[in-house]
């Protein structure tokens, strides 16, 4: 997709002779932007004069910075400890779902395991997380609630890395897996040493973009009591009153972690791809 | 296609200048003028009931509800709504650091806080009732609130800090968890890893007298209620009022502190 976007918006550059129609409206929405950022008072000398003063009070005072770093660890910690769990559930169901296809005589299991990609993957994470911690540890008092996330994350993320499990083996050619069986290795051997290592070099792009999307969807830990990377920086806009500073610090934060788990994968995939041009 | 495109952005551009910078209209007098506003109040709160009261049937379309005071302020400044109903001592602090508001004369209802439990845990209610009656009688609540009072609404907000707090660490008698919502000095502020505010102390003193560690959860004010009645925590303390509606599903303790619920508007928009 990502390569595509570029591609097609290189040939409009290039391409023709001048700009053409798209270019003006893009260029027309800029300065319109560029309005809205200029009708808010974006470019006078009062926004910037204290500008140093207020990042001061909003992340040195006091050492308030330490806040955005508890807050950094709670989300990696949750983020980190949901893949685990999202790995470990998302193998499972997707065997099942594979096997179930493969001719293993696990109908009732199959279900379950339909049943639960349909309901997790139906339900907003964020109401997964809220049902989670009032309803079913309701009682559970002296658990720690970064726990109670880790689970209602990981789980979640399980029903979509099933499907991407799923799409990556059936992704392989079905003359593989009969190709094995009919050099004599076993439905479970085939599986493992020939279909799972080549569905494998397929999914971790997906995957590794299924756990980008869960660091930020942990944003929403706020709800249930978690001081993560977003509810720290609405702690700080508690404590000095300001808006935008503490929300775009947290925005920047988030961005370059993204950024270098896009690069991580990047680099993966040129190392799962070589020699394979 | 591309024809169609780019008629329908630029005509959006325009719809959305004409809606976005559309001249300010005539001034705030009194807090009749709100029935007819733009108003906000964060989720969950006495003020959002008030602004319910206030606008009527068009509550749907004026009225925005934010999780923080924050938020709405924040919205109220940036010329999204014309006034936020909250609680008088927030608001105060409000318009102490930040520049261009204003408190409107009238006060929209006079109110107390209290502390919420989980319906039928009279017990602690007791418990807490006769704690609350100590600090009252020998004024350590006054001193207190007196004393954020000073550091918030006066100079020098800095000079209170957590560790002075004593939160009764390794206390025999378990744990006393209070759930409140750190956005709303002088009562509950989070600062660090640690929180200060007027119930902090207050419940850290509670927690004394009951020979427990007070524990604090910090979460949103419109999960608190929720948070209650399926023990999570074991009470509330979060600047609560105490309203009909909460009572049928919350019990109470004593009034510990009065309060109002203001209007909070932009100073060039109020005319007294």
């Amino acid at each position: 997709m990502r390569n595509n976007f570029f591609n097609k918006h290189d040939a409009c550059l290039t391409s023709r002779q001048g700009a053409g129609r798209g270019d003006i409206v893009l260029g027309l929405f800029g300065l319109f932007l560029l309005y809205l950022l200029y009708s808010s008072g974006f470019f006078t000398a009062a926004a910037w004069q204290d500008f140093n003063r207020r990042f001061y009070q909003n992340f040195i005072k006091d050492q308030r910075y330490m806040m955005l770093v508890d807050g950094l660890k709670a989300t990696l910690f949750m983020t980190s400890g949901a893949t685990l769990i999202g790995l470990t559930v998302g193998l499972i169901l997707s065997v099942i779902r594979v096997a179930y296809k493969g001719g293993a005589k696990i109908p009732l299991l199959n279900k379950l395991a339909n049943t639960y990609i349909t309901v997790l993957r139906g339900t907003p994470a964020m109401v997964q997380l809220l049902i989670w911690n009032f309803t079913i540890f309701a009682s559970a008092r002296n658990l720690n609630t970064q726990y109670i996330a880790i689970l209602a994350f990981g789980l979640n993320s399980g029903a979509y890395v099933a499907e991407i499990f799923r799409g990556g083996i059936e992704s392989i050619d079905p003359g593989q897996m009969e190709a094995s069986r009919s050099l004599g290795l076993s439905y479970g051997d085939s599986m493992r040493f020939v279909v799972l290592p080549q569905a494998l070099r397929n999914v971790i792009p997906m995957l590794f973009n299924e756990f980008i999307a869960m660091l930020k969807e942990t944003s929403v830990a706020g709800y249930i009591g978690i001081d993560d990377l977003t509810r720290a920086g609405q702690n700080i806009q508690a404590l000095t009153l300001e808006h935008s500073q503490p929300l775009i610090m947290v925005a920047i934060i988030y961005l370059v972690i993204v950024l270098f788990l896009t690069h991580v994968v990047r680099k993966l995939e040129e190392w799962l791809s070589r020699g394979r041009r | 296609m591309k024809k169609f495109f780019a008629f329908f952005t630029v005509l959006f551009l325009f719809a959305f200048c004409a809606c976005a910078f559309a001249d300010e209209e005539a001034k705030l007098k009194s807090v009749n003028d709100l029935k007819t506003q733009k108003l906000a109040a964060q989720r969950g709160t006495t003020g959002q009931y008030i602004a319910e009261d206030l606008l009527g049937d068009n509550k749907n379309l004026l009225l925005t509800t934010y999780e923080k005071y924050v938020d709405a302020v924040a919205a109220l400044r940036q010329r999204k709504i014309r006034a936020v109903i909250m609680d008088e001592m927030p608001a105060r602090r409000f318009l102490n650091e930040v520049e261009g508001l204003a408190i409107m004369d009238e006060v929209l209802s006079e109110e107390s806080y209290a502390i919420g439990f989980r319906k039928g845990n009279t017990e602690l209610v007791e418990a807490v009732n006769k704690a609350l009656a100590e600090i009252k009688a020998d004024g350590s609540l006054d001193k207190i609130i007196g004393k954020y009072f000073e550091a918030f609404l006066g100079d020098g907000s800095s000079s209170i800090k957590p560790e002075d707090i004593d939160f009764n660490k390794g206390a025999k008698g378990g744990t006393l968890v209070v759930g409140t919502e750190a956005g709303f000095a002088p009562y509950e502020l989070k600062v660090g890893s640690s929180f200060i505010g007027i119930d902090i102390e207050m419940c850290a003193l509670i927690a004394k007298k009951l020979d427990k560690e007070l524990v604090i959860e910090n979460m949103n004010f419109d999960a608190l209620p929720m948070a209650v009645s399926t023990n999570k925590v074991d009470m509330i303390c979060a600047g609560m009022t105490v309203t009909e509606e909460r009572k049928e599903n919350m019990d109470f303790s004593d009034n510990y502190v009065n309060a109002k619920q203001i209007a909070l508007v932009r100073a060039g928009d109020y005319e007294k």
